[in-house]
């Protein structure tokens, strides 16, 4: 009998865990660089003998979306976009990270840092150095880093690879456990930055719908509650 | 509820943007005014079910996991070094920066602070200095009978007498160029002050070690794009609203779960 408003329970849950994942797609929406993140249900199966089997819902798969986001112009010389698949790399104090924020700027060392300072790698995963007295800053699109006419170095593009696992961190970061692979089919593209991939009208969608749901779930509780005490009720009578 | 906290990140994140944009937009005739933008990152994850944890006996592993955002924050609000447009004023002393760097001039106080606005005047002891009073350094002084002044592109200033045919050199401007110009701290007034992100000035004369030239008769406008501006704050504005709707979407459900009994 209890296992009814358990079944409903393992949705109410997952839902709540889904309409946080939309809030912060939605609050995301401006954040450079973001990708959105969705939750998979799937349905665990648990019977026991001699009962009917009961499946439950529960959120197990977290897919990020990796679609091309918009592409600003902001005429920055060191703000740069990811066309196609692939990543920067930063060194953090805690391992190298992959990120698709391309909001740089040198610091006064003259190293290529994130808006958090972490320094951005070139192809051979060493710091990208760019001269303070240089008057024409230029990324190619294959990410060549040229100072007044004069190469300098190649910004790096990674790919994880298929088997690796992708973990997200905060900073627009991503950890990857396993290996990175060169991408090869991306394009650097300079004065532009890649906005946010949420598509706020499907997260609002989504939002309505979970909302819903949640309701649906909770009336079905309360009719659950009714339908026992009113058994409780006829029991206490006869 | 998490989800609340979210959208109130999400909330005071795109009000920081509309209040970049507003001073972007207040200062759209402030000469040499530089565009700010907002920039945003997510903040951290919750492991709600970790990738890679083994999900059987049989060593099946769960390839994504699930990690749930806790909503976003502003990661620097930057400054867009764009030129401006030049435009003509005629005044022989206003001087407008084609290209990189900075004036440096002298505060009251003893500090230095870097400017771009080059609108300068003759103080009563004829020092050159900015709008505020403050001397341009290294000082240049244009006597009184001077009938007029000449500053050339690499910044030597020239001044003309009635007694004599040939100008005489009165001083040199100076620009200063930064590796991180944007590390630079606003100190109001039109005015920078160096920073330990931006790294120590290197002071050249204009045109040579990659700073700019100077023009002079001309004043540098702001760079703020008004038509980018708005299209920015209707973004803004629908974002607020839309992490709005996500609070009563959730109030909902939190009343919902209420009234269960």
């Amino acid at each position: 009998m209890g296992s009814i408003g358990y079944t409903t329970l393992s949705r109410q849950s997952g839902l709540l865990n889904e309409i946080q994942v939309v809030a912060n797609n939605i609050a995301n929406s401006s954040t450079t660089g973001y990708r959105s993140e969705g939750l998979i249900f799937s349905e665990y199966v648990k019977s026991a003998p001699g009962q009917e089997s009961l499946s439950m819902g529960r959120a197990n798969i977290r897919n990020t979306s990796l679609e091309q986001g918009t592409l600003n112009q902001t005429n920055g010389s060191f703000d740069l976009a990811i066309e196609g698949d692939g990543f920067f790399m930063v060194e953090t104090p805690a391992g190298n990270r992959l990120t698709r924020a391309g909001n740089f700027t040198p610091n006064a060392e003259g190293d290529l840092v994130t808006a958090d300072g972490y320094r951005v790698l070139d192809a051979g995963q060493a710091p990208m150095f760019v001269p303070g007295d240089a008057e024409t800053i230029a990324f190619g699109s294959d990410g060549t880093l040229s100072a007044d006419g004069q190469q300098l170095g190649q910004i790096g593009l990674f790919m994880p690879d298929e088997e690796a696992q992708i973990l997200r961190e905060d900073g627009v970061m991503f950890r990857v456990e396993g290996e990175t692979l060169p991408a090869d089919g991306a394009q650097v593209l300079q004065g532009f930055l890649e906005g946010s991939n949420v598509s706020t009208i499907n997260q609002l969608a989504r939002m309505i719908e979970v909302q819903r749901a949640y309701e649906m779930g909770q009336s079905f509780l309360d009719n659950e509650d009714k339908r026992i005490r009113a058994a409780i009720d006829n029991l206490m009578k006869s | 509820m998490r989800a609340l906290q979210i959208a109130a990140t999400g909330m005071s994140a795109q009000q920081l943007r509309v209040e970049t944009i507003s001073n972007n937009l207040a200062n759209m005739n402030t000469t040499a005014y530089n565009a700010r933008r907002a920039e945003f990152a997510d903040l951290h994850y919750q492991q709600v079910s970790r990738a890679g944890t083994v999900n059987a006996s049989d060593g099946t592993v769960l390839p994504t996991g699930v990690q749930v955002g806790l909503g976003v924050r502003p990661s620097a609000v930057s400054i867009y070094l764009n030129q401006g447009a030049l435009s003509q004023t005629g005044n022989d002393l206003d001087l407008a920066i084609d290209g990189n760097g900075y004036f440096e001039v002298t505060l009251p106080s003893g500090e230095t602070a870097y400017t771009r606005d080059g609108s300068f005047k003759r103080s009563a002891e004829g020092l050159v200095v900015t709008n505020d009073g403050y001397p341009v350094s290294p000082e240049i002084t244009v006597p009184e009978d001077a009938t007029s002044v000449s500053i050339n592109a690499e910044g030597e200033l020239y001044a003309y007498f009635s007694d004599t045919v040939e100008a005489e050199l009165l001083g040199q401007f100076t620009i200063s160029g930064f590796t991180n110009p944007k590390g630079l701290e606003a100190v109001g007034g039109n005015l920078f002050k160096q920073t330990e992100a931006s790294g120590q000035p290197t002071t050249t004369d204009p045109g040579s070690d990659g700073v700019g030239t100077l023009r002079q008769g001309y004043l540098e406008d702001s760079s703020v794009d008004a038509v980018r501006e708005i299209t920015d704050l209707i973004e803004a504005q629908r974002g607020y609203e839309m992490n709005s709707k996500v609070i009563s979407a959730v109030d909902q459900m939190m009343s919902a779960t209420t009234q269960v009994r």
